[in-house]
This record gives structure tokens, sequence and C-alpha cells, in this order.
């Protein structure tokens, strides 16, 4: 099969459809104490992807509510129970001047809450891969992840330690580590991405300090302050001041926000054009102007209709990414066969406890 | 007899199919062009809710087997053996949005009330053996910082006397914390700290803070709370913000107004049983409120000359006890006019037990607590 355009992924959804599903998932999430929400996330999935075309037919997702609820569970059992034994057994310990076992445990504690993390993160998109079909053929991965658990952490660590300067190599590794043992059908996914494209970007960070000096000396002149042995004396009133010190403030905050974004939208540009499936070549084509847009009309849409517009971020993220996700080459349906990867029985629930700023 | 066409994908391959669907009111085959499949019972199938007008169905045991209607076009006789879309999931969609929603908001107000409710009834049937093992492991002897010398122990066995002559709690001891607190620990124990001692001017204020511990002592409060954080913890996804000490979070335990009262009541009835007059108490709840004006221009004129900072505020007892003059207005009225009160210690016992502490060689000092 050909794709000769540049117009594989489309989304195909409206919010006016996608409005009553978001609606009474809310009512019911409320009713029951927050239980529902395994469902709702289950029902605005299987919306979302349904409304997907890739090719000639829309994608399918399979997943349950009830697998996220149980692997919601596994969470509260795997991390939330030890979590708890160990806050009040360190608590325990100090108090009996056990210190140095408090400490000990304390780190291991943060260790194991930090390589699940990384498990987590592997997880939870082998789990997506294996609920989504396309032409009744699914996605999935043979590996569980506890490997690549380890090289999160040691990859972490390694491009915190030479003052943050390894971070993108973690990040590009990690992400070409994960994705390298993800399948779709019988083929692997091959994932090359390269560190250079994005370090310059990344590079923008190191120019954060100076612009937050700049920043606090701003704010310091609309006050009026000692320089060295001058006063710096401003004739501005008090509001005006008060509101130049906002806006430079917040001025900070969004560069590094933009420097952010910027080097996010460059980082998913690289992490995804290098996606390889047997013959399809994967683009994402999101430049930070996008991201700015997605950024600044997700703001307004929650301002406008006062907080309801929350509703509809995924829908909105969603869209934002299939419409910007481009593939192109061929595929062999007769040897795209079923995966053979073993089905997780349960769901994302580990990096969903994460995600929400469980810790 | 069933006949129909349909386009089908068979799970194996990416193929789409365009078989005949034949078959009968219980089950039919896929007969393609030099292929064919089933028997598929219609029990099996399940409705899909897929993007565009063709009405698709899947099997439940065969992933990624499809059939699909083009255009949701299904001739009459297959419809009744077709399943319905389901929408909500399980039995939302049997009785319905709004019916389910009350449901659903019925469980819930029962679940939030026996939630509030329970760890009180449950709290009782927990055995002794292991709440007493569960407050021994959680603060064992504070690490060597409680204080005794024999006159201080002396000292404070005739003020327990007097206000637990039944002997219900476990241990009652002093310790060398400078904080202004007192807490019920589980496994019937309570633990005074030296900065409430050294704050009281007279045992009769003592007694009348450890009588209002024996009450919560009595009715096992402290495990009631403990449960009540625990179920919380866990309802909620736990784990958030109580990231902070654990002593910490045993001296914040709310036992909730109802039970405050109760353990006030029960001081009352101590100290009326030992003769022990309650007005100094209420003077000292009155003293130490921490919304009392009185007391904070007394700070500001660092009148006792203690800095007390903002953060051991909050810690102190007061931080965690309802702050109403009605308490102080409730030991007040326990007073009875002309009745011959005695002290809780004579003046020679009370000395011992505030200087205990400070005399005691062996006693750790406060710090390192993790407060
Ligand atoms: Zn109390």
């Amino acid at each position: 099969m050909d794709e000769h355009s540049g117009s594989a992924f489309a989304f195909e959804g409206s919010w006016k459809e996608y409005a009553p599903i978001a609606f009474s998932n809310l009512l019911l999430t409320i009713v029951t104490l927050g239980f529902y929400r395994f469902w709702a996330t289950t029902r605005t999935r299987r919306y979302l992807w349904s409304r997907t075309r890739f090719i000639d037919d829309s994608l399918e997702w399979t997943g349950t509510g009830l697998e996220l609820f149980k692997g919601f569970l596994m969470v509260l059992a795997l991390i939330g129970l030890p979590f708890l034994f160990l806050q009040f057994g360190v608590q325990a310990l100090v108090i009996r001047g056990m210190g140095g076992v408090a400490g000990a445990l304390a780190v291991s504690a943060v260790f194991l809450i930090f390589y699940l993390g990384g498990v987590a993160r592997f997880r939870a998109l082998r789990y997506r891969l294996s609920r989504t079909y396309w032409h009744g053929i699914r996605g999935g991965a043979d590996d569980g992840g506890w490997k690549y658990g380890w090289s999160y952490i040691w990859k972490t660590i390694c491009g915190m330690v030479p003052l943050y300067l390894m971070v993108p190599w973690s990040m590009i590794s990690l992400w070409n580590e994960r994705w390298n043992k993800m399948s779709f059908g019988p083929h692997g996914f091959i994932a090359e991405a390269k560190v250079r494209p994005v370090f310059m970007r990344f590079l923008l960070f190191y120019l954060a300090p100076f612009l937050l000096a700049l920043g606090v000396f701003a704010v310091l002149a609309t006050r009026g302050t000692w320089v060295g042995s001058t006063f710096l004396h401003t004739n501005y009133p008090p509001a005006i001041a008060f509101i130049a010190m906002l806006v430079i403030i917040l001025g900070v905050y969004a560069l590094l926000g933009l420097i952010a974004l910027a080097y996010y939208a460059a980082f998913l540009r690289e992490g995804i054009g290098a996606l390889r499936l047997e013959n399809i070549d994967f683009r994402f084509e999101a430049t930070t102007d996008d991201w700015l847009k997605l950024f600044f009309g997700d703001i307004l849409l929650v301002v406008a209709t006062l907080g309801v517009g929350w509703l509809f971020l995924q829908y909105r993220h969603w869209k934002f990414f299939i419409t910007h996700l481009e593939a192109y080459g061929e595929i062999d349906l007769d040897a795209l066969t079923q995966s053979s990867t073993r089905e997780s029985r349960h769901g994302e629930g580990l990096l969903d406890a994460m995600d929400v700023g469980a810790f | 007899m069933i006949e129909t066409a349909v386009w089908h994908y068979d799970g194996r391959n990416a193929n789409r199919w365009h078989p005949r669907l034949v078959g009968d009111a219980a089950s039919f085959r896929l007969i393609g062009e030099g292929w064919e499949s089933g028997p598929w019972a219609w029990v099996d199938l399940r409705a899909l809710d897929i993007a565009g007008r063709d009405a698709v169905f899947g099997h439940a045991t065969e992933p990624g087997w499809r059939i699909g209607f083009a255009d949701g076009v299904i001739p009459a006789d297959i419809v009744p053996l077709l399943p319905q879309r389901a929408r909500y999931g399980g039995f939302i969609d049997r009785i319905g949005l709004g019916k389910a929603s009350m449901a659903f908001a019925a469980v819930a107000a029962a679940a939030l009330f026996v939630g509030l409710k329970a760890p009180g009834w449950i709290a009782p049937l927990v055995p002794q053996s292991w709440e007493d093992g569960l407050g021994d492991a959680m603060v064992g002897d504070f690490g060597g910082r409680i204080c005794r010398t024999p006159e201080g122990d002396a000292a404070l066995n005739a003020l327990i006397a007097k206000v637990d002559p039944e002997g219900q709690a476990r241990t009652i001891e002093i310790a060398n914390i400078p904080m202004v607190n007192a807490i019920a620990l589980p496994g019937h124990r309570i633990i005074l700290f030296d900065g409430l001692i050294a704050e009281a001017k007279s045992p009769d204020e003592v007694a009348g803070v450890l009588g209002h511990e024996m009450g919560h002592v009595e009715h096992r409060d402290t495990m009631a709370a403990l449960l009540r954080q625990l179920g919380l913890s866990v309802l909620l996804g736990g784990m958030n913000g109580t990231a902070g000490s654990n002593l910490n979070a045993l001296l914040s335990l709310s036992y909730g107004r109802e039970a405050e009262h109760s353990a006030d009541l029960s001081a009352i009835e101590r100290m009326k049983a030992a003769n022990i007059s309650p007005l100094p108490t209420a003077d000292f709840f009155q003293r130490l409120d921490p919304l009392d004006d009185d007391r904070r221009d007394d700070k500001k004129a660092g009148k006792d000359g203690s800095v007390e900072s903002e953060a051991v505020e909050a810690a102190n007892w007061f931080g965690s006890h309802p702050t109403s003059r009605s308490r102080a207005e409730l030991f007040t009225k326990a007073h009875v006019k002309g009745r011959a009160y005695t002290p809780a210690l004579d003046s020679v016992q009370w000395q011992a037990l505030k200087t205990m502490c400070k005399r005691d060689r062996n006693v750790k000092p406060a710090m390192g607590m993790g407060l």
C-alpha cells in the first residue's frame, strides 16, 4: 500500500461529539469519589483512537477501565504500602536514635521509587501499544522494562552530574532504548535519535541564570536600590514600579518556559523523526510556534470557559499530536501479522500514579 | 438462513477481507474466496465504538478479529442477534446514566459516612497486644529521652495514682523535649514533654492535661485517629503531603471535637475524684491559648524571657487541640466553691518533677528528633 501524500495520520473527531463523553465522565467521576476515572480514561481514549485515521482505517483502543484499576491497586501494593511502612519505620528508628539505619532505609526507598518510575515509563508505552489496534493488529513489547529501570537510574544521574550538560544525551538515549524494545505486529521499532539536533536548544537553558540576574537587577531598579556605592533611584510611582516588577518576574518565568518549550519541541521532532517501523518513517512537525499556540490556546480556553475547558485539554493535546504526526513509506499488509508479544494484564497504573504527583 | 456481505479482519494479518456471512440464529461462518472460517457464535460478538458509519463487531476471545457492516446497514434478521454498544460500561448502561449517578452518589455518601465513623467502631476491636506493639514500634523508649530520677519517678507515680487510679495507662512518662506538649500514643501510653512541665505553674495544671490525655487513652482515640488517617491516605492514593515526620503526624492527629470534649469531661471527672481543683487547668488553657491576645502581648514584652518560634508554637499541645475559651469555661464551671481542694502534689514532689529532666544525667538531649 502506497502512501504518497503527507497525511497518513488524520484526526477526524469533533469537540461537539466528544463533549457528552467529557461531561458524563466528569459526573461519574465525582459521584464515585474518583473511582470512575479509570473507566473515564478508557472511554476518552476509545473515542480519541477511533477518530484517528491511519491511511485507510482508524485506530482502535481495546484497553479497559478494569485493567487500569488493577494497575492502580498494584501501585498501592508495590509502592504505597512499603512506602507507608518505611515512612513510619524511618521515624521510629530516628526516635530510637538509629539515624544511620533510618538514613540508609530512606535512601533505598528513594532509589526504589526512582527505579520503579523508570519501569513505569517503559510499561506505560508498552501498555498503550499493546492496546492499540489497526487493521486488527496490535503492538507491544516482549521486554518487561526491568532492565530499563536501571538504565533510567544511571543515565538520569549521569546526565545531571556534569552541570546538567548530559541531560539531552540521557533523554535521547533513554528514548531510543525504550522504543527499540517496542514493536507493532511482527516488526520492531527502530529508534536512532541523535543528541546533536537537540543539544543547541538545550544550551539555551544556560542563558537562564543571566536572564535571571538581569531580571533581578531590573526588579531592583524599579524599586530603587544600592548597586555598589551608587543608589539607583527611580521616579516611577509605586503602582507602576510594582506592575513593572510583576511584568519582569513573569517575563523571566515566561522565558524559562519558552526555552523548555523550544527544547521539548526539538526533542520530540528528533525523537519521532528518527523512529522507523519496517518500511515506515515517522515525522513530527510541530514547531516551537505550534507548541506556543497550543499552550496559550489551553490557557485561553480554560480561562474563557471558567475552567470547563479543562475537560477538553486531553482532546486538544491528542488532536495536536496526531495533526503534526506524519508517516511515509509502505506497508505490506500480508507481512503485518499479529503481534506475538505477551499482553500485560494490567494497565499503566504505575505511571498514572506517578504522573499525578503522588510523591 | 442468514446471508449477507461484511468486511473482516482475521486478527492474523492486516488484510481486510470481504467474505459472505452465512449462518443461522445461533452461529455463522465467514466464506471468502478460497477460505472459510467459523462457526462463530453470535453471543461472542462485542459491539465496538468505531468512527465512521460502519457498524463494527469484535470477538470476545479472538484479539483483532472484526466484522464490519458497511455504512451501518445491517439486515433486519441479524439486528436482534447483535449486541448493543456499551457506553459508560457495566451496569451503568443497563439502568441509565441518571439513575446510576444517583446510586453512585448515595453509595459515596454512605462510604464517606462510614469512613469517618468506622475508625471509632473498629478501634475498640483492635487487640490490645497489637496496639501495644504498634506504639512500642513507633516510638520505643523515645531514643533514651525519657527522664528518670528516683525522686522524680516517685512524684510522677504520686500524680498517676491520683489521675489514673485504676492504672488504665500502660506507661506515663516525661520526655526531655522542650515543647509544650503531651501525647497519647497507641498502646495506652502517655508522654508528657518537659516543656509542658516547665510551662505549668502548678502540679494541678499538669494533672488537668494528664487527665485529658487519660481520656484519650480510655476512649482509644489515638487508635481511631490512626486508622482514620491510614484509611484516608489509602483512599486518596495516599502519601501526598504526609511525608513529613511521623511523630509530628502523631502530634497533629486530630481526634475531632467530640473526642476532645469527652476527654475534657474525663479529665474533670478524674480531678473531681482526686479532689484536685480544675481552676488552674482552666487558667493554663487560657494562658497558653495561641489565639489569646493577652498572651501574645506578654510574649512581645518578653515577660517570661523565652522566645518561642512560630514553629514551636504550632507544634505545641494547643496547636492540635481546639482552641476555644469554652474549654477553659468548662473547667471553670466544674469548680465547686468552698470545696477544700488538695494540691495534686506537694511542693517537694512538684520540684522533683520539674527538675527531673535536668537532674537525670543519662537522658539524651532533645536534638535530632526530626522535629
Ligand atoms: Zn486532646
